[in-house]
């Protein structure tokens, strides 16, 4: 079990996409940092609670596209190629399940721990400090996401590939709906909204009951798909042309693969 | 030649596929979701509305969904697992060209698809202001061009990655950065253009040129990093440094690649569209220019040649100047940045002359020397293109110069002097300016143009008598109408496609009341050329200023769309309002402008009256929304903002964000802070009614000759109040 994970560990890591996709959120989280939460939202400081979930939830978007490519490197036509030998292999397939599923929430840990850090070397060369505090709107926010979007990931790709391609649009949507209030993470208007409902300045970082019972319901709900979806593997098998266009993730090595089981 | 015979072959398979009609047509509708959710022109005009929205939004979602296209072809014959067998018929290479042609032919059938489809939608809801050169102009500039640059910036991504999913990652934040932290960079924003208002009365050729010059930029720019992708492209079974290894043997690929980014990097850099204005705007160095010495000036003169082709100005500007000092002395004078002086003559005879790279407020300082002769004539020969204000480059458009529109402030128009005293107090100033036949030439101020007679290539040459260092000087297809209110003469030039909506919308009613008001309240005017006040509409500007006899209208003050607008009347008007009220505020009325920091300044009172018109014309209710509630608003703001309540973290940012950040510290403390204390102070003083006395009182107060300004405390004073019984809370 532990070299299945640390191999799939390996493979959605070790990899041109991780490093080229971590670059590339690096960019894009350093532009945000030195153009919008230096303002400071909602008249809290830059280094509040409150602007860092604004960054967070700016970055969100981006982080779910990078998760649910991960999920692309097991819903691959390569992969699905390559299932008829790993179902064949003597193992349980609940516990290959379960280390893709670890592997896959590893990498997207990486990533966010990736734009954690770069939050706190912003703060620490324009400010000289970096806040503890500043992990609870991380906790908040990142995990009931991108659990969810592992989640629901692996239930859209276990029926089709290309859905997750369409699934990886919907944070961008929500960036332009009205969404209610309890959603208002989803377009980072619970940020810019809230802490000027509290009636005072510089207020202590709290949640309503509403946003904490919907992310609340989107990481047991994403829980719930991790635990349950990846054992339905094998994906199904009817292809589309867009599913083949862009599942290319990380490719399935099935001779390396079928060796490191030899 | 492999490439010209596969064109059509890919560009036939291309739409043969259902996938590129899907997003032929989802592009083709894209320009609906600018009508409703995606609106980043906030003008009310109608061509904001119905014609920049719509392009700027078909370009957005049809730029990404060209870019998702590009990494769907490019990946085809990988995902397919045939790229090893096609390799071997046609050079990766050469197919990569073949498919980036391919794909923006198919982007320009789909614009053309585009254009066709919207043409008679966007002449219906556009109505009367409609134009087919704006309409040809928007779809090709403001969507049109989006969609070859999400083309070659996913190809260069997959050329580089070699991977469908970096490159959609790669591709969706840069599209992600254009959309959101890089949207008020006029020069970043490749996706998004800039445009925050169209014109529906004049021409809007200098926001097109703007965006072509944004778009031209990123052009090469893509182009430069497309041609470095492409030496990446993967041949021979190489990784991505064998690949190039192979593709810069012809050394002419390379070369034109980093050619492309040159010029591009110089394009971003030398970019002529707005100067390097002083973004700190507390900063006035150049009126703390000690005057020179025994040097006045007896007068000055300026012909002007604007360019309405190629919205340029040339122009030969002269300075009599006596200089008593019996030595060399320095002028200064203001000029536009963006205009290049290319000689400077005193009595003939050439004199050293230095333009300074530090500007603000839309100057640069031109600084010329002049001879210890008594009689000193200066001959400045100026000639470019003028620059915006680079800390309003989000509201580019105000310098247009056209054949049906022209506006030249101050330093656009001719070098304005700033280190000379007048002789007497006058500076006499003539100018005279050539312009097409076809447009009306308006000094604003007290100024009347008069043509000296049409010149042989059909142009007429206008002159005017003036007085002053700078002048603003409108002109275009005007037509005006005289009113008769409170006793003054009006003159309000208004453009001619724009005579319907001002009839429909009331607009010389409006006006009427306003003077009228005015006049009630607080007291006749007298105006320099005789009881005449000139009402001037300007194109698109989102504000306004006045002069003695002089004010302007923004053209979004009565538009189409504004008279479907129930809760203000037919005629929203406020920026003529507030115009024409300073010409008791402000003109009728000076306040010293030495402090800009300080709070009280003409605009206080103005915003005040303006506020208490509205109220009388649309309701308290309205009034109470849009003035007291907006003002007690943007104080809150102002004062619970972060960094005012702790300036020692702004001293830890770097200059330029400390800048941005107290960038609109006089705008809230002069026109939100001044009128809620104002409003304080009649509440206090017993009412309105005790107001308007007051403010009556100090209209028609004696003035004293050594200061005739108006200041707080005789305002106070006035009231019989104290500054802390007006402090807010």
């Amino acid at each position: 079990m532990i070299k299945i994970f640390q191999y799939e560990c390996r493979r959605l890591l070790w990899n041109k996409f991780f490093l080229g996709f971590l670059l590339v959120l690096l960019f894009y989280g350093w532009q945000v940092l030195n153009r919008v939460t230096i303002l400071g939202v909602s008249h809290t400081a830059p280094f509040s609670s409150w602007s860092f979930g604004d960054y967070l939830s700016r970055m969100l978007p981006l982080l779910w596209i990078g998760t649910l490519f991960f999920l692309t490197f097991f819903t691959s036509g390569k992969a699905r190629r390559v299932t008829i030998l790993t179902d064949a292999a003597p193992m349980s397939r609940r516990r290959y399940a379960l280390a893709r599923s670890a592997a896959a929430l590893v990498g997207t840990g990486m990533v966010s721990l990736a734009c954690l850090a770069e939050a706190a070397v912003f703060y620490v060369r324009y400010f000289g400090f970096v806040r503890l505090e500043l992990l609870l709107p991380a906790l908040v926010i990142l995990p009931p996401a991108l659990v969810f979007a592992l989640g629901s990931g692996w239930l859209l790709g276990r029926y089709r590939g290309w859905m997750l391609y369409i699934w990886m649009l919907a944070p961008i949507l929500c960036m332009f709906l009205p969404l209610p209030d309890c959603l208002g993470i989803w377009n980072g208007s619970f940020f810019h909204q809230y802490p000027l409902m509290l009636g005072t300045l510089d207020p202590a970082f709290s949640l309503p009951w509403s946003i904490l019972f919907v992310q609340g319901i989107l990481l047991f709900l994403g829980i719930g798909l991790l635990l349950v979806c990846p054992q339905k593997l094998p994906f199904s098998t009817k292809t589309s042309p867009l599913y083949d266009t862009l599942s290319c993730g990380g490719g399935y090595d099935a001779k390396k693969d079928s060796s490191d089981r030899r | 030649m492999k490439t010209i015979k596969l064109f059509p072959l890919e560009l036939g398979r291309l739409l043969k596929s259902r996938l590129t009609w899907l997003v032929i047509l989802l592009t083709v509708l894209a320009p609906a979701s600018g009508l409703v959710l995606y609106q980043p022109a906030t003008a009310s005009t109608m061509l904001s509305v119905y014609l920049a929205n719509p392009a700027i939004a078909g370009g957005v979602a049809g730029g990404i969904l060209f870019g998702l296209l590009t990494v769907y072809e490019l990946d085809r014959s990988s995902r397919s697992r045939v790229n090893v067998l096609t390799d071997t018929t046609v050079s990766p290479l050469v197919m990569a060209l073949v498919h980036l042609w391919a794909l923006m032919a198919v982007s320009l059938l789909t614009l053309g698809l585009t254009m066709l489809v919207w043409l008679p939608v966007s002449a219906g809801m556009i109505g009367s202001v409609f134009d087919g050169s704006n309409y040809l102009l928007a779809y090709i500039l403001l969507m049109g061009l989006a969609l070859p640059l999400s083309i070659l910036a996913a190809a260069a991504a997959y050329q580089f990655t070699g991977r469908a999913d970096l490159s959609l990652v790669l591709f969706a934040a840069f599209a992600g950065l254009s959309l959101t932290v890089w949207a008020e960079n006029w020069q970043l924003c490749w996706l998004n253009p800039c445009v925050w208002a169209l014109s529906d009365d004049f021409s809007n050729l200098r926001i097109f040129r703007s965006v072509a010059y944004m778009r031209l930029t990123w052009l090469m720019a893509l182009g430069g990093v497309w041609g470095i992708s492409y030496l990446c492209v993967r041949q021979y079974g190489k990784g991505i440094i064998g690949s190039l290894a192979v593709g810069v043997r012809r050394i002419y690929r390379p070369a034109v690649a980093l050619l492309l980014l040159i010029c591009s990097g110089i394009a971003y850099a030398a970019q002529p569209m707005v100067d390097h204005s002083n973004p700190d705007q507390t900063v006035m160095t150049f009126s703390e220019v000690p005057y020179a010495e025994e040097v006045v000036c007896t007068g000055r003169s300026a012909k002007v040649y604007p360019d309405t082709e190629a919205g340029a100005v040339s122009g030969r500007a002269a300075y009599q100047f006596q200089n008593t000092s019996g030595e060399e002395q320095t002028v200064d004078f203001g000029i536009n940045p963006g205009y290049t002086v290319s000689s400077v003559e005193a009595n003939g005879e050439e004199v050293p002359f230095s333009v300074s790279s530090y500007q603000e407020y839309n100057e640069a300082m031109l600084e010329a020397t002049i001879p210890a002769g008594e009689q000193v004539e200066l001959v400045v020969e100026y000639s470019g293109f003028p620059r915006e204000n680079s800390n309003t480059s989000v509201l580019q458009g105000s310098v247009e110069i056209s054949e049906t529109y022209l506006c030249l402030q101050n330093a656009d128009l001719s070098p304005r002097l700033i280190n000379v005293m007048p002789d007497e107090g006058m500076y006499p100033t003539t100018i005279e300016i050539t312009l097409p036949s076809s447009m009306t030439v308006i000094p604003f101020g007290s100024s009347k143009a008069k043509s000296l007679g049409e010149n042989e290539d059909g142009t007429i040459t206008w002159q005017y008598e003036d007085n002053g260092t700078g002048g603003i000087l409108y002109a275009g297809d005007y037509v005006m109408e005289n009113i008769e209110a409170a006793g003054m003469e009006i003159e309000f030039y208004y453009g001619r496609k724009h005579q319907s909506v001002m009839e429909a919308a009331g607009a010389v009613e409006a006006v009427k009341a306003v003077a009228e008001y005015c006049t009630e309240h607080y007291g006749s005017l007298s105006f320099t050329n005789g009881g005449t006040l000139e009402l001037v509409q300007s194109r698109v500007s989102g504000g306004g200023y006045a002069t003695d006899g002089a004010s302007l209208l923004d053209e979004a003050d009565f538009t189409a769309s504004n008279l479907g607008n129930g809760s203000k009347g037919a005629a929203a008007g406020e920026v003529m309002i507030h115009e024409l009220v300073h010409q008791w505020w402000g003109l009728g009325n000076m306040f010293d402008t030495s402090d800009s920091t300080s709070a009280w300044s003409a605009e206080g009172l103005t915003v005040y009256t303006t506020y208490r018109i509205v109220k009388e014309l649309y309701g308290e209710s309205y009034a109470q929304e849009h003035y007291i509630d907006q003002w007690q608003q943007a104080v809150d703001d102002y004062y619970q903002d972060f960094y005012v309540r702790h300036p020692e973290y702004l001293e830890m940012l770097p200059e330029d964000q400390q800048l941005e950040i107290t960038g609109n510290l006089s705008y809230v403390r002069q026109y939100c802070e001044m009128p809620l204390k104002i409003l304080k102070a009649e509440q206090l003083a017993g009412g309105e009614e005790a107001m308007d006395q007051i403010l009556k009182g100090l209209f028609n107060r004696e003035l004293d000759p050594a200061y005739p300004y108006l200041t707080y405390q005789e305002f106070l004073d006035a009231c019989g109040l104290t500054e802390e019984e007006l402090n807010l809370d």
